[in-house]
């Protein structure tokens, strides 16, 4: 469990690292270093995305799952680790 | 039109009479007796129409002739209709048969009222007639006959039939008209006032509504059912997924599996705790890979410039030309290349909080997976000595070690074998050696020789795993571990219950010839008091012969020997003013070895000859370590307390092709080439191991092994 927390905290510290979330499956956030509102619309959106991509793949074939979910924007890049219990949700500036 | 199939006109009992009926007397007349019928819009092939009658009416009919038939026709839908004025007498010629007269009841009804014009029946007839006669094949003869042509008017057929609303005032109704119109006019006047005309309202009455129950079948709202959702629902009802195909009407099937399902669905437990999360396995595996993808975001750069591969450019900044380190093969283009020089290029360097401070003592590659590295941090000197630490490193993560190992003394020296890709053998300043199994997640050491009884007494200065392909015994076979220490000894390790070694040499010191003469008996005396055995720092075994080893000691002097003997050195190789910190075999040249010590020179040795063949110096510094390139033949690195070295000996022997200095206040300790790539790793005293990139050493004929060095 520390060894957990150590390695989150340690993601927080890398280079560009905006903000990290985790959601777990019912929407709530456990854990998060953005603000309320930000983290509360980051969820929300990238949940429903995550449920898109994860069907998409999984409608191909079916024994397949999706594994990580990466969106490269001009501006930053969100890293979206889904499971069926949780969310991990990075964003980092890559450029900074 | 001609073809009508029998289908059609059996679809209904009644339709193809009726059909037929409107074709031949189907007339319709409104209450006015006004002649409503429509135009029929095709005319049946009266072939096909009367063989499909002639079942109907079972008949006689078939050999009576045109008129005939149809009249019967016509007399049967007279008799079916139900309220129809015309009668049986139109047609008094026909007789109805008795067949006609059975089916008549079986038909039904709504038949409307056929008129029953004799002239219908015959234009009707002569249309048949008409046609009959189209068919007939029109011979020679029959061009010059003179064929009678009858034209006759048919009956005006009213379509639409508005009455008018107004009247000419010439025709006889006009007065009526008139008249009419002033009434109505002469009330409009008089509606006013008039008792008969009064505005009132009304109300209607609105009936009290009423519910009604209303009992339908349950419906069912379901997501249209996806490939993967039946096939989850196949694998947890465990009627397994082979069986599904994909054509099945799947709606259906998916919606009615998933109520029998219900029951087996897994309830999920009430309201774990969000935090329970976190715990899991999967989160922390998720973790781990999101680390290295950021990190990946940050280094990839440098990490493609490490794998030599062409690095992604941000499309928003300038592209920067890197050039690539020239191979060696490209000798043509020497004018070019002596442009850029040869230089270092620094990537990145492998160090966290936990061990700066502390001294880098030795480095070693995962023989398995090129991406692993091994550091052991210990101080050298007795003086400082604090815990040791080991950390593996991957190249995928430059910020935080995968594993970390304490241990209870300073680490000097570790190898990883080659047979058991995860076990890692170190050996400490305390004189113990331990192994460890990095795979696992444990911190403590697979096994310890602490407890064995010929254990080590002095820091163990270096372990290497050897791999003998032919031993004097059957246990020989396999790889070993082979320690040298300070107390003197060289010593073979294996596991018989527990960790235990015998010594493959005692290094004896020897006196130089020299020494002997003029060292009066006195200092003879005091040296042989401390210790008959003299330190061994390091050793080397041969690259093909797994027999022969040269080992340093501190005295300076190298010593060839042999597993076969443990007493008596083969050969021993006098040149060295100091302590040897490092000897190498050249892996391309079996012949040649290297050696370096804290008298500030490097050696070049053949085999065969006693005194050195090339001495390298550069600078008043005790070179710590030197190692050949995996690449190149001649090259080698060494570092020595300020500097990182690159020699080419193909391009100077006299000095260094690179030198790249270290940061002010830290010392350089330790050196490892990368041998995938061109790129070599430099561990310094601050707990740094930093990565450069060789840039730009062009290195004429490489792998040839060249037998000979020049000798002096």
């Amino acid at each position: 469990m520390a060894e957990v927390e150590e390695t989150l905290k340690r993601i927080q510290t890398h280079k560009g690292v905006i903000g990290t979330i985790v959601v777990n499956a019912e929407g709530i956030p456990i854990r998060t270093t953005l603000d309320n509102s930000t983290t509360v619309q980051y969820t929300g959106l990238l949940h429903q995305l995550t449920m898109k991509a994860r069907s998409t793949v999984r409608d191909i074939d079916p024994q397949n799952d999706l594994a990580f979910l990466r969106i490269r924007s001009k501006k930053h890049e969100i890293m979206v680790a889904p499971d069926k219990e949780y969310l991990l949700i990075v964003i980092q500036n890559p450029s900074e | 039109p001609i073809g009508q199939t029998s289908d059609e006109l059996f679809s209904s009992q009644v339709h193809p009479v009726l059909f037929s009926a409107y074709k031949t007397v189907g007339f319709v007349f409104d209450e006015n007796g006004k002649d409503v019928t429509p135009q029929p819009l095709y005319q049946p092939d009266p072939a096909a129409v009367m063989s499909k009658h002639s079942k109907i009416f079972a008949s006689d009919t078939s050999g009576g002739t045109m008129s005939d038939f149809y009249s019967t026709a016509y007399q049967t839908t007279t008799n079916a209709s139900f309220a129809g004025p015309f009668t049986r007498s139109v047609f008094g010629s026909s007789t109805v048969s008795r067949g006609s007269q059975s089916t008549m009841e079986s038909m039904n009804e709504e038949i409307e009222d056929p008129s029953s014009k004799r002239d219908i029946s015959i234009s009707l007839s002569d249309v048949q007639v008409r046609r009959e006669e189209v068919k007939e094949l029109i011979k020679e003869e029959m061009l010059d006959d003179v064929v009678d042509r009858y034209l006759i008017e048919s009956e005006t057929l009213w379509l639409l039939h508005m009455p008018a609303v107004s009247v000419s005032v010439d025709s006889e109704e006009a007065e009526s008209v008139k008249e009419r119109n002033n009434l109505y006019m002469e009330l409009c006047k008089n509606r006013m006032g008039n008792d008969k005309y009064v505005e009132r309202s009304m109300q209607t009455f609105n009936g009290a509504p009423k519910t009604k129950e209303v009992q339908s079948e349950a419906i069912t709202m379901v997501d249209a059912a996806t490939t993967w959702d039946m096939y989850d629902s196949f694998r947890s009802a465990g009627l397994g997924e082979a069986a599904l195909s994909p054509d099945t009407d799947k709606a259906t099937s998916a919606s009615s599996s998933r109520i029998e399902i219900e029951p087996f669905v897994v309830p999920s437990e009430d309201e774990p705790d969000p935090e329970l999360v976190l715990q899991s396995e999967k989160f922390q595996q998720d973790l781990f890979v999101m680390e290295r993808i950021i990190l990946e975001n940050i280094y990839q750069p440098k990490l493609a410039a490490y794998r030599q591969l062409p690095t992604l450019e941000d499309p928003d900044s300038v592209p920067k030309v890197v050039p690539t380190v020239v191979s060696r093969r490209e000798e043509s283009s020497l004018d070019e290349e002596s442009t850029l020089t040869p230089a270092l290029e620094r990537l990145w360097s492998f160090s966290c909080e936990l061990t700066s401070g502390h001294n880098v003592s030795s480095m070693a590659w995962n023989k398995r997976n090129p991406d692993l590295l091994a550091v052991g941090y210990g101080q050298f000197d007795f003086k400082d000595q604090k815990s040791g630490l080991i950390c593996c490193w991957s190249l995928k993560n430059p910020t935080w070690p995968e594993r970390v190992f304490t241990c209870e003394s300073g680490v000097t020296t570790l190898d990883f074998s080659a047979s058991n890709a995860s076990q890692l053998a170190v050996g400490m300043h305390d004189g113990s050696i331990a192994t460890y199994n990095v795979e696992s997640r444990e911190k403590t050491p697979v096994i310890d020789s602490s407890d064995c009884a010929h254990k080590h007494t002095s820091p163990v200065w270096q372990v290497r795993w050897i791999d003998h392909e032919r031993g004097a015994s059957g246990e020989d076979k396999g790889e070993t571990l082979i320690s040298v220490s300070a107390d003197g000894r060289i010593s073979k390790w294996f596991l018989r219950k527990g960790l235990d070694c015998i010594d493959l040499m005692k290094l004896k010191r020897t006196r130089n010839e020299k020494d002997k003469k003029q060292v009066g008996d006195k200092e003879k005396k005091s040296e042989a008091l401390i210790s008959r055995q003299a330190p061994g720092l390091c050793f080397d075994f041969h690259p093909t012969d797994s027999n022969i080893y040269i080992a340093g000691t501190e005295e300076g002097h190298i010593h060839k020997c042999s597993c076969s003997y443990n007493e008596q050195f083969l050969e021993t190789y006098i040149a060295h003013k100091g302590p040897l910190y490092r000897i190498t075999w050249s892996p391309f040249c079996s012949d040649v070895f290297l050696s370096c010590s804290s008298d500030w020179t490097i050696q070049l040795w053949r085999q065969d000859l006693f005194t050195p063949v090339l001495g390298f110096t550069s600078t008043q510094s005790a070179v710590y370590d030197v190692m050949w390139s995996p690449k190149w033949a001649t090259v080698f690195g060494a570092v020595n307390e300020g500097r990182v070295e690159i020699w080419d000996l193909g391009a100077s022997i006299l000095d260094p092709t690179i030198v790249s200095l270290a940061s002010p206040g830290v010392k350089l300790t330790s050196l490892l080439f990368a041998t995938e790539t061109d790129c070599i790793l430099v561990g310094d005293s601050d707990g740094q191991v930093s990565i450069y990139q060789l840039k730009n050493l062009t290195v004429g004929e490489g792998t040839q092994v060249r037998q000979g060095f020049p000798t002096g």
